[in-house]
């Protein structure tokens, strides 16, 4: 089993050196794009080709990359385009609201979808069933920033009882920052649980539907013991470790919603990459990005493989 | 007609209400400059920020432009983009995890693997990173869209593929010689396209909130174009005066969404009723 475990582990650094690369390739699909991007469409030859040599653009893509990847690994991303500052620092500032704002978000979608999800499995095919699934579709079609936009309108606007944006960091003032952090969280959380809880019924029907269930009913354990003590606690482990995947889509999710509240993370500084074509920005952002949510399935991978060793015999398969 | 005077469209409730709901957003792409009262482009300086009337139903623009004229409009970009960047997903992803699952090996490993790690980046990240590239226009919004739903596409065509290829009649077809080409596409490609269909009814809800969440950042469709993302986007500066132009595009963008999503999952109802729970 540790085997297992480490192999998984080691897994990681070939995965995260693919996704740099695809990043990268995804960044450079258009040859010459980063200096015609950064300098606009009139920039004269004479500037472009002044512009890659200050850059190290005009080298062979295959050393930019690999000249990039071992300074990203130590944590220099270069100097952003526009004004010569080191990504770096500015990325590790901004990381932390973000990682806020996504496990919050994480936190509100759980706390509803784990509930709701384990009545309806419960109720199965029963009014309470019905209403809990017509509101995970109704919300799973809802957009993010619909639903943020929505909030400022109601909660800062019409009835001024929250901020429509701002950011106050955790440890300067953690009142201030958990009232900012309401409306972004529950505009990406709501949305959010609904494929969670969606993913919750089903792992519950399908424990309730097991042998081991119909064995605690027939020793005439308790509805409540049933439910709580053998089902929702086995239904756990598999619904964590697709709500792993979730959390990543939520991470990505963060650009827009961070961009409606002013929130100064790392979503928003892809944009501010994106818009002024600053590619040492949008570069190093994305890879932070991707670095979280590879490490959020690995961990969560891992976890699952020591609580239930019948994933790692499924894995053999 | 003989089918559709049969099927059970109460049974199928969800299946009918996402194809009334569809039907209705593709009718109105379709018929776009036919029912909107006004264009959604022509400006009205004395007819700014005008709230819902009887002249104008769902009020106006910042430019005095008609709200719902531009919202019905704007149907047809969700429509346009949704169907060519769900194309680009299933020519991609389905030539890619067929040509996977039937060679096998090597070819299997790499093709899948570079599928796994595509699949794992977060979908609106990797459409921004590509737009960085490609440039922000409406038709790489399609392009990059169409890319990330690749390997989903792949995977589902895979896993078919290779549950095709354990029937008898594939043996038999390569036993009496057939090439590789006739069998995939006359013995293979039939049973990869039923879930394949499924799919893409539940990729095109996604394509429309992707292409109206770039829109929304100002990477999809560009102004004046109308876009449900775009006019989300403009109606932010006018929440206070003008909240109607943060609620109708939004309404109009949930409903479509709503309705893939339903048609979809009806689908899959039908088609494969052991996935119901």
């Amino acid at each position: 089993m540790l085997r297992l475990i480490f192999t998984r582990l080691a897994l990681f650094v070939p995965t995260l050196l693919a996704a740099s690369i695809i990043l990268f390739i995804a960044i450079n699909v258009v040859p010459g794009s980063a200096a015609r991007s950064a300098l606009g469409v009139d920039a004269t030859p004479q500037a472009i080709m002044r512009f890659e040599a200050l850059n190290g653009l005009d080298r062979p893509l295959i050393v930019q990359y690999s000249d990039w990847f071992i300074k990203a690994m130590q944590g220099d991303f270069g100097k952003s385009f526009q004004n010569r500052v080191a990504v770096g620092p500015e990325i590790l500032k901004r990381l932390p609201v973000t990682l806020e704002l996504a496990l919050l978000a994480f936190l509100i979608a759980n706390v509803i979808a784990l509930p709701l999800g384990a009545i309806a499995a419960f109720r199965h095919r029963k009014i309470l069933d019905v209403i809990i699934t017509t509101f995970a579709t109704i919300l799973g079609a809802v957009p993010n920033f619909w639903l943020a936009t929505l909030f400022v309108l109601l909660f800062a606007l019409i009835w001024p009882i929250l901020p429509a944006g701002g950011f106050t960091p955790f440890l300067s003032d953690p009142k201030a920052n958990l009232i900012q952090m309401i409306l972004p969280a529950l505009s990406l959380g709501l949305v959010s649980s609904s494929l969670l809880l969606r993913i919750m019924r089903t792992t519950m029907l399908e424990v309730l539907n097991s042998a081991y269930i119909k064995t605690a009913h027939a020793k005439g354990a308790s509805e409540r013991v049933v439910l709580i003590r053998h089902a929702l606690r086995n239904a756990l482990i598999p619904f964590f470790t697709v709500g792993a995947v979730e959390f990543g889509f939520l991470f990505g999710g963060v650009v827009v919603i961070e961009d409606i509240f002013r929130l100064p993370g790392i979503g928003s500084l892809v944009l501010v990459g994106i818009i002024n074509r600053d590619y040492p920005v949008l570069l190093g952002s994305a890879l932070v990005i991707t670095i979280v949510v590879l490490a959020a399935n690995m961990i969560v991978d891992t976890i699952a493989m020591i609580l239930d060793p019948r994933q790692i015999h499924a894995g053999e398969r | 007609m003989n089918f559709l005077s049969k099927f059970n469209w109460i049974r199928h409730g969800l299946l009918t209400i996402g194809i009334m709901i569809v039907g209705t957003v593709i009718v109105a792409a379709l018929t776009a400059p036919i029912i909107s009262p006004y264009s959604p482009y022509d400006l009205d300086v004395t007819m700014m920020l005008q709230a819902p009337s009887a002249d104008h139903w769902l009020g106006t623009d910042e430019l005095g432009r008609d709200v719902l004229s531009r919202t019905i409009f704007a149907s047809q970009i969700s429509i346009q983009v949704a169907l060519v960047a769900v194309s680009v997903g299933v020519i991609g992803g389905t030539i890619i995890g067929v040509l996977a699952a039937y060679f096998g090996g090597v070819t299997d490993l790499i093709l899948m693997r570079l599928m796994e790690l595509l699949f794992s980046f977060p979908a609106i990240l990797l459409a921004i990173v590509l737009m960085a590239s490609l440039g922000t226009s409406i038709l790489n919004a399609m392009i990059a869209i169409g890319i990330i739903f690749i390997p989903g596409f792949a995977r589902l065509a895979r896993a078919t593929t290779v549950e095709a290829m354990q029937q008898q009649y594939i043996e038999a077809a390569r036993s009496v010689g057939m090439s590789h080409s006739r069998i995939l596409i006359i013995e293979i490609m039939p049973n990869v396209i039923t879930p394949l269909l499924v799919e893409a009814a539940v990729a095109f809800a996604y394509a429309v909130l992707l292409e109206s969440a770039l829109s929304f950042l100002g990477l999809g469709a560009q102004p004046p174009e109308p876009s449900w993302g775009n006019m989300l986007n403009t109606g932010r500066g006018f929440m206070a005066q003008a909240p109607w132009l943060s609620i109708m595009p939004g309404m109009a963008l949930f409903f479509c969404v709503l309705g893939f999503n339903l048609l979809g999952d009806g689908l899959r109802d039908m088609l494969d009723p052991h996935l119901r729970d």
